[in-house]
């Protein structure tokens, strides 16, 4: 890999600072379509990480071998559980059921209308926290406070399905908030939000992020990837292409070219001017701004 | 993957070809003369026809496979229940308590099962060689109202749809810990309902959306003779295959009710 302007592997072996490890990750759908081509990754605890690709590069197959959705045709996922058996505190997914993984691992699906059933609000989000098996009082306090953090106290007894498209995806993303789990993975989270609404969301999954939690967020747009994640993991036909700090990805554009990805548009105009001294990894406009104040005085 | 729900196979072979009308018709008087005759063989050749038809038409083994893996159920259960429940004949095999099983119990469980399976057989025949356009253009034309003949194609078209709705919504909620497998049997059917009321959300909204994407393009505008792009005609191999069809369904039935052809599960008359 010496040649290699990034890393493509993780390591594979666990540390105590391991969320998720996936040791040679195939599958394959009904033996026919090879999803996932032989992963090795590690995700760390309180790691921030956007997973890009184009369509049909795997994004969602791996996620979903996270939280047990789909199981490992070869390889092995582990991942950090509340009833460790490793000294890392790591256990094989194989071994556990999506509900015991639901516990560490919470997944925000990308349509908030596959999950919404309840007549309100209020019990939309204290679903999860029930199939837990938690008492009643701590199970309203979760609620409560999900409700809060989200700004959602003025919908709690509304019925989540007739609100409008932007809070049924708060309340889809508080419904699993309210699960406390360790990491989560939200599957393309702002497609059909405003850029109001994007940024809400974004700025609640950054505090989430702040408090400990490990984010993994499966999404096409690259703007909210460099404005928000450490690292990113780039797919392509079902193996790693990029596994590399968000900055040292985008850095490397041209490696990309054939994944569809491109930077946004602000870290392509700094490239140009590279040959005037602008750097070569600015990701933001605030960045590109105080770069050319330094270009210019 | 899943098994797709669209059955056709699309493929240019002789059976694609025939008039999806010739088809229907085969189904119709396959099924009555199914229904006619009682025997074993007359079962197993009709099943030996139906396969010789499919696999002449380029369907490929695992869609044949598929069809028996989902019979097998019906397979095992008919002759099951048929020994238990209606022990008949002189040739007693078995006799345990009330348990009697019977040689002629045993033919005519699996005589039923074969029957079953032939008939599936020949609604497959149809199915995977004609594909719904045509299916619902053939019942169009004979006499089903266009708007009829819309809903069974959206229909037809959503199973697939809604049977991947099904699994994300059930993967959804499954990530919120919710457990099928816990409990008795009603708790299980109980904990289905989160799946059932979110897709039924999913599907009205989904109903709605389709309803009004239709009427923007004009659909159900007062006035206006429907035309169509593609049109299916009789050729004259149509009529020919339909004429032959007849031929058989009259012979095979003289046979049965003149002769008594095939009344018995084992012997032809």
């Amino acid at each position: 890999m010496a040649d290699e302007p990034f890393r493509t592997r993780g390591s594979k072996l666990e540390t105590p600072n391991s969320a998720i490890v996936v040791q040679d990750l195939w599958y394959s759908y009904g033996g026919e379509v090879t999803a996932l081509r032989g992963i090795d990754l590690e995700i760390q605890d309180g790691d921030y990480v956007a997973v890009i690709g184009q369509n049909g590069s795997g994004k969602t197959t791996l996620v979903k071998h996270f939280n047990g959705l789909l199981k490992p045709a070869r390889g092995r996922v582990l991942v950090k559980g509340l009833d460790s058996r490793t000294c890392s505190g790591l256990r094989d997914t194989a071994d556990l059921t999506v509900g015991q993984l639901a516990q560490t691992v919470g997944y925000v699906f990308q349509n908030p209308d596959h999950q919404i059933f309840c007549d309100t609000t209020r019990e939309e989000l204290a679903f999860g926290p029930r199939n837990l098996g938690l008492p009643e009082a701590e199970v309203r306090g979760r609620v409560e406070e999900a409700l809060a953090r989200f700004d959602l106290k003025e919908y709690a007894d509304r019925p989540p399905a007739v609100l409008g498209y932007g809070l049924r995806r708060k309340i889809g993303v508080a419904a699993v908030y309210a699960m406390r789990p360790r990491i989560f993975i939200l599957d393309e989270p702002t497609t059909g939000l405003d850029w109001r609404s994007t940024m809400e969301l974004m700025d609640l999954i950054g505090e989430m992020h702040r408090r400990g939690h490990t984010i993994l967020l499966v999404t096409h747009d690259m703007k909210l990837v460099a404005a928000f994640s450490q690292k990113s993991l780039v797919l392509r036909d079902g193996q790693v292409l990029a596994y590399d700090e968000t900055r040292t990805v985008f850095k490397h554009s041209e490696v990309l070219r054939d994944t569809q990805i491109e930077p946004p548009q602000i870290t392509q105009l700094a490239k140009r001017m590279v040959p005037f001294g602008m750097p070569d990894d600015v990701l933001s406009v605030e960045e590109f701004y105080a770069a050319y104040c330094r270009l210019g005085g | 993957m899943s098994f797709s729900f669209d059955l056709y196979v699309q493929r240019r072979s002789w059976l694609h070809a025939v008039d999806p009308r010739v088809k229907l018709a085969f189904v119709f008087l396959g099924t009555l003369l199914m229904l006619a005759f009682k025997n074993l063989f007359v079962m197993l050749l009709s099943l030996v026809v139906t396969h010789l038809l499919i696999f002449s038409a380029g369907v490929p083994g695992h869609k044949v496979k598929w069809v028996w893996k989902t019979m097998l159920p019906i397979n095992i259960l008919i002759p099951t229940l048929w020994v238990i429940f209606y022990p008949e004949g002189p040739t007693v095999l078995f006799q345990f308590w009330f348990l009697k099983v019977t040689a002629l119990s045993i033919l005519r469980g699996v005589s039923l099962a074969l029957r079953l399976d032939a008939i599936a057989f020949i609604c497959f025949t149809w199915l995977f060689t004609t594909d719904q356009a045509s299916l619902v253009r053939s019942l169009v034309k004979l006499g089903l109202p266009f708007e009829w003949g819309l809903v069974l194609a959206i229909g037809l078209r959503y199973i697939p749809t809604f049977y991947g709705l099904y699994t994300i919504v059930s993967e959804a909620q499954q990530a919120r810990a919710l457990d099928l497998t816990r409990g008795n049997f009603f708790t299980r059917v109980r904990s289905y309902l989160p799946i059932l009321i979110a897709m039924l959300i999913s599907a009205l909204r989904t109903s709605e959306q389709l309803a009004r994407a239709m009427e923007s393009r004009a659909l159900g505008l007062p006035g206006i003779q429907r035309t169509c792009l593609r049109d299916i005609r009789f050729r004259p191999a149509d009529y020919a295959y339909t004429a032959l069809l007849i031929a058989i369904f009259s012979f095979l039935l003289t046979l049965r009710f003149q002769f008594g052809l095939g009344t018995h599960p084992l012997y032809l008359f």
